[in-house]
């Protein structure tokens, strides 16, 4: 029973994680089509800021670090859409595709570079997060426990807004038909801000999270994440916010479920074994669990 | 109100609309009439800064508003409904109506529109928390019109209001749009169904290829079969065929 | 021959643009091996390797018009293939000795081997095409990168066969600046023709319009799974001699870096025509040479796929969002050069013409 629980407390730590960021992807291509091959450059530098800051400013306690890596994760999602995005905004899919891929790779060599950071760097989280807590006769590690709590604390926040808030039904809104929003008055830049925004803070959440559980930080940390995420939003179907979350924690379940069952021989080649896994899914529903029959012409080109 | 100055729009090698002038009067019903292709929406687009124009010159009470951005206009007092009836498919009727009252901040204010608006189509108010998607064509028209309503609009440009329509809606509807005149609103309307959009506008303007082919009072195009038949291809029989 | 052609909706033109273009691809290296000296043509032959999967990728990019980051797969399932079996005896006993289906005893001539890599990386072009092009738009994009990253997990786990992680070295080099360039040459042809043919133009135009091309009784289906399984021709013709080029491979020449490069030179030149391709390897490999040298690096990596270091891919990074944001088509554009010549010629000859006619008027 101990095991169980633990194994599926893993599984929603893991599927959190994923869903946090399959999230963030598909609000921004839900509003404006883009897909964000450098979403995993905001966690990158959201550890890499805190690592800064480790250094630089030598905090007395690590705990001061996890705002300013989940704050990082916004501003640099903002300046992202201001410098990269925007130009290509009303652009082919494809267009935006690839900046957001060259974004990336510029982002991953500017660390490479310029902070000389081929090697992974030791960066600090506070002490409590990779405690243990027992409970009844469960052992559970705080960190996963967080993880879960927070992933759900955030959708439901995130489910608020789009329900509750002008600016998340204009979210919402501008996913099927942006220019009858702006005749609303709405502008349109508040509108992908939004987004960009959400998405930084959800990066920024998981981001804090990866280190915590990698404890260093190195140039190319969030690619690894943001594939699954990937991987994660198309089968739950690309754009549709509720398959995000159904796809991450579907993903992290299947991870967590052939870590048990592969043996230890092969298990090198768990992920191998998911993306299959997920490919077989698709091959029975290829618009994903959640996604509308894909139309031709769409946004997603 | 309003003045379109030699307005242009391409789309690449594509001239959908040229060198087109027209002015609305405040407290007019201005008719923008012409067949499928024509360049109405273009037009209407381009004013409203949805497209670009390639020339020519949009003044909305005295402010060129040519270069601005749609959202900029919206809140300068103009405002289109769009064709095929771009509601909110997704969200339910309040939200709608909501959403079009975006830009304001007084909260008495849009609540005593937002009753006015229920009052004005009582089926909105039945259907108030329903998903947009499952309103009737008409019900969907009558909630983009109310939509557009919510933001106080100065000039409401409406695009093909009585498109897919019974009979019975469209009378309904462009009822509608008098009684909105009453209430001091300036209206663009256009429309291919010419007969009953000139039984309601002051004047017209008939667009084709383009380019602006007519403009004049309706009652003179009303009178005149030939002219009736020479810019929108309907004579006598028009009567009839609109209606049916 | 000329029915044939014909029959793939191939005109002359078609058929003199891709022969002119071989003949560049040709005139390139011919200046290489006159002018360069042995560090240069060890980059000469990286490039030629690098332009064979451009055009691998131009295939189904550059028509489809939809993202591809997966298309290094098939060079490296051809690469080790074929490594595998030409892999001299001695160097298996001691680098492969578990090999499965006894292929640690297995030695094949040179040139059947690299028939066999292509055949069999090709067939699992088709077989994985079968079910990518069920895909569209972004979800297509994705199951691209997820079949790098899954063969890239075989690659690197499957230690008895392909030594995982650590390089595959002592492959016999069999590849030289002459047989480099003339393969290149030749996939620039087939990589033309594909363009030209009934086939990529109906490609070309369901990236604009799907819908419209499905209405025409076209399925776009069929259409990407021959475009995606002949750039998987293509890439795995790159993947052999890529590996008879340096002799030894690792699974981190097939991954990223690789993808990267290759995808910054089709989206430099532009996708949209093969000119762009052979375009835009030319500059980036300038461009990173300059780079490399820049960053102090000498040519040691000269007979390696190129590993892209901090301010090299930096550069390749900015190139891509640049040329999206500013130049979206690339350098070329539409058109073929000899498409867009003969459109210059004739344009100058009409003017010429009505020019000579006014004066004669006057």
């Amino acid at each position: 029973m101990d095991y169980v629980i633990q194994q599926v407390l893993n599984a929603a730590s893991i599927g959190g994680e994923y869903a946090l960021l399959a999230l963030g992807l598909a609000i921004v291509f839900s509003v404006m089509g883009l897909v964000n091959f450098a979403h995993g450059e905001l966690i990158t530098i959201s550890g890499f800021t805190m690592y800064a800051i480790f250094i630089f400013a030598a905090p007395t306690s690590a705990w001061g670090l996890l705002p300013v890596g989940i704050i990082a994760a916004i501003a640099a999602a903002v300046v992202f859409e201001r410098v990269a995005f925007r130009p290509v905004r009303n652009a082919p899919a494809t267009t935006g595709l690839l900046t957001a891929f060259g974004l990336s790779i510029v982002v991953k060599n500017f660390f490479v570079s310029v902070v000389g950071a081929t090697r992974p760097r030791a960066v600090p989280t506070p002490d409590w997060l990779s405690s243990h807590i027992e409970i009844g006769a469960v052992h559970i590690q705080t960190l996963q426990l967080l993880e879960a709590a927070v992933t759900a604390v955030a959708l439901m926040a995130l489910l608020a807004l789009l329900r509750g808030t002008n600016i998340g039904l204009a979210m919402r809104a501008a996913a099927k038909d942006f220019n009858t929003v702006r005749l609303m008055g709405i502008r349109a830049n508040q509108v992908v801000l939004a987004a960009f925004v959400i998405s930084g803070l959800l990066a920024g959440l998981a981001a804090v999270f990866i280190m915590a559980r990698r404890g260093a930080v190195d140039p190319f940390m969030g690619f690894t994440p943001v594939l699954k995420a990937f991987v994660a939003a198309v089968l739950g179907g690309f754009g549709s916010l509720g398959g995000a979350v159904v796809g991450g924690l579907a993903l992290g379940a299947a991870e967590v479920l052939f870590q048990i069952i592969l043996p230890e021989s092969i298990a090198g080649y768990r992920d191998a074994f998911v993306f299959l896994f997920v490919g077989g899914v698709l091959i029975l529903r290829p618009q994903g669990l959640f996604g509308r029959k894909h139309q031709f012409g769409d946004k997603e080109g | 109100m309003l003045v379109i100055d030699q307005l242009s729009v391409s789309y690449g090698a594509i001239k959908a609309v040229r060198e087109v002038s027209l002015r609305v009067e405040k407290g007019e019903i201005v008719a923008l009439l012409g067949p499928n292709g024509a360049g109405k929406t273009s037009l209407i687009s381009a004013i409203i800064g949805l497209v670009p124009a390639s020339g020519g010159r949009v003044v909305l009470d005295g402010v060129d508003i040519t270069r601005r951005r749609t959202e900029d206009i919206v809140r300068l007092g103009a405002t289109v409904t769009p064709e095929g009836r771009h509601i909110f498919a997704d969200l339910s009727v309040g939200q709608n109506l909501r959403l079009g009252a975006a830009t304001r901040r007084d909260r008495d204010g849009i609540a005593a529109d937002t009753e006015r608006m229920l009052a004005m189509f009582p089926i909105l108010r039945e259907r108030f928390a329903s998903r947009a998607q499952t309103l009737s064509g008409g019900e969907q028209q009558q909630l983009a019109i109310a939509r557009s309503m919510m933001s106080r609009p100065k000039l409401l440009m409406l695009d093909e209001p009585s498109l897919g329509l019974a009979p019975k809606l469209v009378e309904q509807i462009f009822g509608l749009i008098t009684e909105l005149r009453t209430q001091g609103l300036t209206l663009l309307v256009v429309e291919q169904n010419a007969y009953d959009a000139l039984a309601m506008a002051d004047r017209a303007y008939i667009m084709n290829s383009g380019r602006l082919q007519f403009s004049g009072r309706s009652e003179e195009l009303l009178a005149s079969d030939d002219l009736m038949e020479l810019y929108l291809g309907t004579g006598t029989g028009v009567h009839a065929g609109a209606a049916s | 021959m000329t029915a044939l052609l014909s029959q793939l909706g191939l005109g002359r033109q078609s058929l003199f643009g891709s022969l002119m273009l071989a003949a560049l691809v040709v005139l390139i290296g011919l200046i290489v091996m006159a002018v360069a000296e042995k560090a240069q043509i060890r980059v000469a032959n990286v490039f030629f390797v690098n332009l064979i999967l451009v055009f691998g990728l131009q295939i189904t990019m550059g028509n489809s018009n939809v993202a591809n980051l997966g298309h290094i797969t098939f060079t490296g399932v051809a690469a080790y293939v074929v490594g595998i079996l030409v892999l001299p005896l001695a160097i298996k006993a001691t680098g492969i000795p578990n090999a499965p289906f006894g292929l640690a005893e297995v030695l094949i001539h040179f040139v059947p081997a690299a028939m066999i890599a292509v055949v069999f990386s090709t067939a699992l072009a088709f077989i994985t095409g079968l079910v990518l092009t069920r895909q569209t738009g972004i979800a297509y994009t994705i199951a691209t990168l997820a079949l790098l990253v899954i063969v890239h997990t075989v690659l690197t786990n499957w230690v008895d066969l392909t030594r995982g992680p650590i390089a595959m070295y002592g492959i016999p080099i069999r590849a030289n600046t002459v047989s480099l360039m003339l393969i290149a040459g030749a996939c620039a042809i087939v990589a033309r023709l594909f363009r030209d043919s009934r086939w990529g133009l109906q490609l070309r135009a369901s990236g604009e319009d799907v819908l419209g091309a499905e209405a025409s009784g076209v399925s776009v289906r069929t259409l990407r799974l021959v475009a995606w399984t002949l750039s998987g021709f293509v890439l795995s013709i790159g993947g052999v001699m890529y590996a008879y080029m340096v002799g030894t491979i690792n699974p981190k020449s097939f991954y990223f870096d690789a993808v990267f490069l290759t995808l910054a030179m089709l989206i430099l030149g532009g996708m949209r025509s093969v000119s762009g391709a052979v375009v835009g390897a030319v500059i980036v490999t300038l461009g990173t040479e300059l780079m490399r040298w820049l960053e102090g690096a000498p040519v040691i990596f000269g007979g390696k796929m190129p590993q892209i270091f901090g301010l090299t891919g930096f550069f390749l990074g900015v190139v891509i969002v640049l040329f999206m944001a500013l130049r979206p088509d690339g350098l070329v554009g539409d058109e073929e050069l000899d498409e867009m010549a003969r459109r210059l010629w004739r344009e100058r000859r009409t003017k010429g013409a009505k020019e000579q006619a006014q004066e004669s008027e006057t």
